[in-house]
């Protein structure tokens, strides 16, 4: 019987003797000279988190949207903007949009994008002109007040809005159609913002993504084909006339904006090779094919270009399954630094 | 809580050894020993890993079949939810493909998921639950059983033998969130014959509120879309002659419709899936024997409709409506011969599988597995024996509808040595090595843009040492231990990456994991008088299982997802005269939702624990029988997986009759 005593005692001492979250030290009230990174997680484990890396001490917390807001995220957080004095997380799977002071971190609302007990699904926020555009999964675009914080229309679009960007008073907004997949969408909506209605779509390519435009009014639409026997490429459109001028055949994950020029990255998931290259939009040509040195990352997802430091950070997921890092390039490509951040690190907002 | 619970756990355990300093009386059964026995032919009860009797069974009132199997040490329970939620298992961190469920001598299976729901297995009429890990062959396992990893033998009281010629078991449950279920089985043995006809219905709303940690806060609230709704029938013939021959014909029909709630997703409970399930088996099997031979020739075939509906899904088509429909069909024979120093077997099986789809991409995937088996076993003079057994197995795989997997051939041996039983504390020694493989499911090799073609096998390589020994065996009480120290490999492990974007995952042999285990079985058992009895047993599982697959990789060495360290169990009954109060305690430690132990990954342990109090009244040679069970009675939130919350507090009172 002796040995039923300390079998129960190993067993009370195993299960007593919990490893304890880390308290967070130094949580800034301000932030300030640093950068707020999206980590979006899996799916259905809720574990999309934000992490506050502070630039002059190094301390990264990884758990910051928890520390301030005191609960979690939520599940797939897919887009972090900031406007005006206010930052929104886009958190897909969970249907919120999360808005949070953008100086303090502190939360000012969350806002439920689930409609008739639907999952709106949102995926991505732009901005103009006090309004927040967000693309929905259940195929609209949803027009936010930023003041009042209310979705104030519905815009009708293609299957599954992706990626969308404004030039001038024109939305355009990827139709990816992926939950169809092999199904899926190749258009693109044209949204006239004045009287916020799709004006017509321009077919583009198999299963539209991101969408970003030139300092030239171009817009480039990556394609992202079908994983198989149609690569990924870029479609570039004329905001003058609607049409679409040419298809580059470049293989993209991720357009960024370094001053006039892009830069490209691309993660081939058959060999699993990473590649940032870098593209003038002028005389749409790549300048440089491997800009940057991509021995050190694993599995790149992300690009983000801070124009406030002349750097270049890389979100590198680590294979998905495991907590990822954020590389950070010098402007020229040269590797500086890792940031250790959460899972599955996508998007970047940067503090001066 | 968590003091508080191993409080009374503590508290049962030395009253009860209090109370056995107080009778030292002599021996009496070995709970090992009293285990199931599925057939009375050739089944060696020292060959038993672990199992559940009858009684305990009833004791423990279970909702699913995943209730009973996780009391079994070395069991790694996956459950979705509470009742119809999906549940799957494995023994020793091999994975549930690995292991199989055999019931009543018969396969189940599922070769579209590689793996059984026990929350679709009915466990009111279970009457017997063994594991067997790296057993030696026996004549009423199907080959394909006999050279998996493991498994699980479940029995029935349908498909069994009785001496009284009319047998009656009926039994009612009403419990919380809707629970109502209800069982009715006769069973007819006039002579040499056998007739049962059982059939059991269940219904749930299975609304159970729940508590989900949203970081410094508990969030409150009620699981939705979770209601379950069943009916199934079976029955069988049987006839036999003089303890040489026998045969059985049976059939079962089921149907499910049921809610999938799926994981709590924070801030959006917008879930509305459904399945249903339409399942049919035929089986029979003829067993002789005559003299030093015994022979069983057994058949048994399965169809099975699986429905799945999501209306809300995002897609161009409006939603999801996907129906799969699994067949399979398995011939096999087993032969064994023995004389004083000599056990001879062999087996050979065919298992024929499909599986087609509407609404859904997967191919036309046929697979016809050939199985094929022999060995033998020396017997010394002194009881201690060595075995060796060469299975071999050919799967040969078709594809209508485009690529096919390679067809695959293997040998694998299982071999090992037990000692005698010696000594005063009856010590007993094993040691053994198998090797085994599992195939590629049909949703791994052809599942739309999951499927991989060039999948390879997972192999398997188990060793093993056992360890049992008696140290008190008295008239009134006993102490039994059984110990287990194993190393188990398993190398080209499937495991779904993403290798077209981050929602397309794929299958590919890209993992190598090693376990190391032990395990350890405590029973005893105290008659203190003719009105006072007590028996317990616990086990406790230790399981460091380990990625090894990539030197310098975040999660080598880290502990696999899911399978947790420390695994306990610890179970009470108190009997008085006609009454009867059972503790029952389960308890994981923490594990990690993903490979990598970090913090943000774990997911708590916990320990559970039911508490059921029964009384029996038997009148000649009816008995009646009043159950009362507080499950979780200590309101403790938990899951087994992350995000899939279990229910809370709630209760289940059983009321049954049997007659014989």
């Amino acid at each position: 019987m002796r040995l039923i005593k300390y079998l129960l005692l190993v067993v009370v001492l195993l299960v007593s003797c919990k490893k304890k979250e880390p308290k967070p030290e130094n949580t800034p009230v301000v932030l300030k000279n640093g950068m707020l990174v999206l980590c979006e997680g899996l799916f259905q484990q809720n574990n999309s988190t934000v992490s506050w890396v502070d630039f002059s001490s190094g301390d990264i917390d990884n758990q910051f949207f928890q520390t301030k807001a005191g609960r979690m995220l939520g599940d797939t957080g897919n887009d972090i903007q900031r406007y005006g004095g206010k930052i929104y997380i886009i958190v897909n799977v969970s249907s919120t949009i999360e808005v949070l002071n953008a100086s303090t971190f502190e939360p000012i609302e969350q806002i439920s994008m689930i409609e008739n007990n639907i999952a709106k699904q949102p995926r991505y926020i732009v901005f103009k002109n006090g309004k927040g555009y967000i693309t929905c999964y259940d195929g609209y675009v949803d027009v936010l007040d930023t003041a009042s914080l209310t979705i104030t229309n519905r815009i009708k679009v293609g299957e599954n809005p992706e990626g969308l960007t404004i030039v001038n008073h024109t939305l355009y907004v990827a139709n990816s159609g992926g939950l169809s997949f092999p199904d899926v969408d190749s258009t693109l909506s044209v949204v006239d913002l004045v009287t916020e209605t799709e004006t017509m779509k321009i077919t583009i390519g198999k299963n539209p993504g991101q969408v970003i435009a030139d300092n030239q009014g171009d817009v480039y639409v990556i394609t992202r084909g079908d994983y198989s026997t149609i690569p990924t490429a870029i479609t570039r459109v004329s905001s003058q006339t609607n049409t679409v001028l040419e298809y580059l055949n470049i293989n993209a994950s991720e357009i960024e904006k370094k001053g006039d020029q892009f830069l490209i990255a691309n993660y081939d998931f058959n060999t699993q090779t990473s590649n940032v290259s870098l593209f003038d939009p002028q005389t749409e040509s790549v300048l440089n094919s491997s800009f940057i040195d991509n021995s050190g990352i694993t599995t790149l997802y992300g690009i983000t270009y801070n124009p406030i430091n002349d750097k270049i950070y890389i979100s590198d997921a680590m294979e998905f399954t495991n907590t990822g890092y954020i590389r950070e390039y010098s402007s020229s490509g040269t590797y500086i630094q890792s940031y250790h951040v959460g899972l599955n690190p996508n998007n970047i907002v940067f503090y001066d | 809580m968590r003091i508080l619970h191993f409080f009374i756990a503590l508290f049962v355990f030395f009253k009860a050894e209090f109370s056995f300093s107080q009778k030292k009386e002599k021996d009496t059964i070995q709970r090992l020993e009293e285990v199931v026995i599925i057939q009375a032919i050739d089944f060696e009860k020292y060959d038993y890993h672990s199992g559940l009797s009858e009684k305990e069974i009833e004791e423990l009132t279970p909702v699913d079949v995943g209730e009973l199997l996780q009391k079994i040490p070395g069991t790694t329970l996956k459950s979705y939810g509470s009742l119809g939620g999906l549940k799957t298992v494995s023994m020793r961190s091999m994975g549930a493909t690995h292991t199989t469920i055999v019931g009543d001598g018969f396969s189940i299976q599922n070769m579209q998921t590689g793996q059984v729901n026990l929350g679709q297995i009915d466990v009111e009429n279970i009457v017997g639950v063994v594991s067997s890990v790296g057993r030696r062959s026996q004549l009423m396992l199907p080959v394909s059983a006999q050279v998996s990893g493991s498994n699980f033998l479940l029995k029935t009281f349908e498909n069994t033998f009785s001496s009284d010629t009319l047998q009656i078991r009926t039994t009612l449950k009403v419990g919380s969130f809707g629970q109502k279920m209800g069982y009715l089985a006769g069973k007819y043995c006039p002579k040499n014959w056998m007739i049962s006809l059982s059939g059991t219905r269940k219904i749930s709303q299975g609304n159970y509120p729940y508590l989900f940690l949203n970081g410094n806060q508990y969030l409150k609230g009620i699981r939705i879309n979770n209601d379950y709704e069943d009916y199934a029938i079976r029955s069988t013939v049987g006839f036999r002659w003089k303890n040489k021959v026998s045969m059985r014909l049976g059939y079962k029909q089921s149907k499910i419709n049921q809610a999938l709630p799926g994981a709590v997703i924070l801030y959006n409970n917008t879930q509305d899936e459904r399945m249903k399930t339409e399942d049919r088996k035929l089986f029979m099997d003829v067993f002789i024997h005559k003299n030093r031979w015994a022979t069983r020739l057994y058949t048994n075939g399965n169809f099975n409709v699986l429905n799945y509906t999501d209306p809300t899904f995002l897609n161009n088509s409006g939603g999801i409506d996907v129906t799969y429909t699994n067949r399979f069909w398995t011939a096999g024979v087993t032969l064994s011969w023995r004389n004083d120093q000599w056990e001879l077997h062999g087996g050979f099986e065919e298992v024929w599988s499909s599986v087609r789809a509407v609404g859904s991409v997967i191919g036309e995937p046929e697979r016809l597995h050939t199985y094929g088996l022999i060995g033998g076993k020396y017997m010394f003079l002194s009881g201690s024996n060595f075995f060796l057994d060469l299975s071999t197995q050919y799967v040969n795989e078709e594809n209508k509808t485009g690529l096919e997997g390679q067809d695959r051939w293997r040998i694998n041996p299982f071999l090992g040595y037990r000692s005698s039983v010696s000594g005063q504390w009856r010590w007993k020694h094993e040691i053994w090595y198998r090797n085994s493989f599992r195939m590629p499911t049909f949703n791994e090799l052809y599942y739309n843009n999951i499927g991989n073609t060039l999948l390879l096998p997972e192999d398997a390589h188990q060793f093993n040492y056992s360890l049992r020994f008696m140290p008190i065996r008295k008239k009134n009480w006993h102490i039994n231990f059984k110990n287990n120290i194993y190393h188990n490999r398993v190398k080209n492990k499937i495991v779904a990456v993403p290798t077209k974007n981050l929602f397309i995952w794929s299958m590919q042999n890209v993992g190598k994991v090693a376990v190391y285990g032990y395990e350890t079985i405590l029973s005893a058992h105290l008659r203190m008088s003719h009105q006072w009895k007590i028996e317990m047993s616990v086990n406790y599982s230790y399981q460091r299982t380990v990625d090894i697959t990539k030197k310098g990789s975040p999660t080598y060495k880290h502990q696999v997802a899911y399978v947790p360290v420390h695994t306990m169990n610890m179970d009470a009954s108190l009997y008085y005269q006609r009454f009867g109060l059972r503790l029952s305690n389960y308890g994981i430690s923490d594990r990690y939702s993903l490979n990598e132990n970090v913090l943000q990954n774990r997911v708590e342990g916990f320990l559970i624990s039911d508490v059921i109090f029964f009384y029996t009244l038997p009148i000649k040679k009816h008995v009646l029988r009043l159950q009362a069970a507080v499950k979780n009675i200590l309101d403790v939130p938990y899951a087994y997986i992350r995000s899939f919350v279990m229910p809370g507090r709630n209760y289940l009172i059983s009321l049954s009759y049997a007659f014989n």
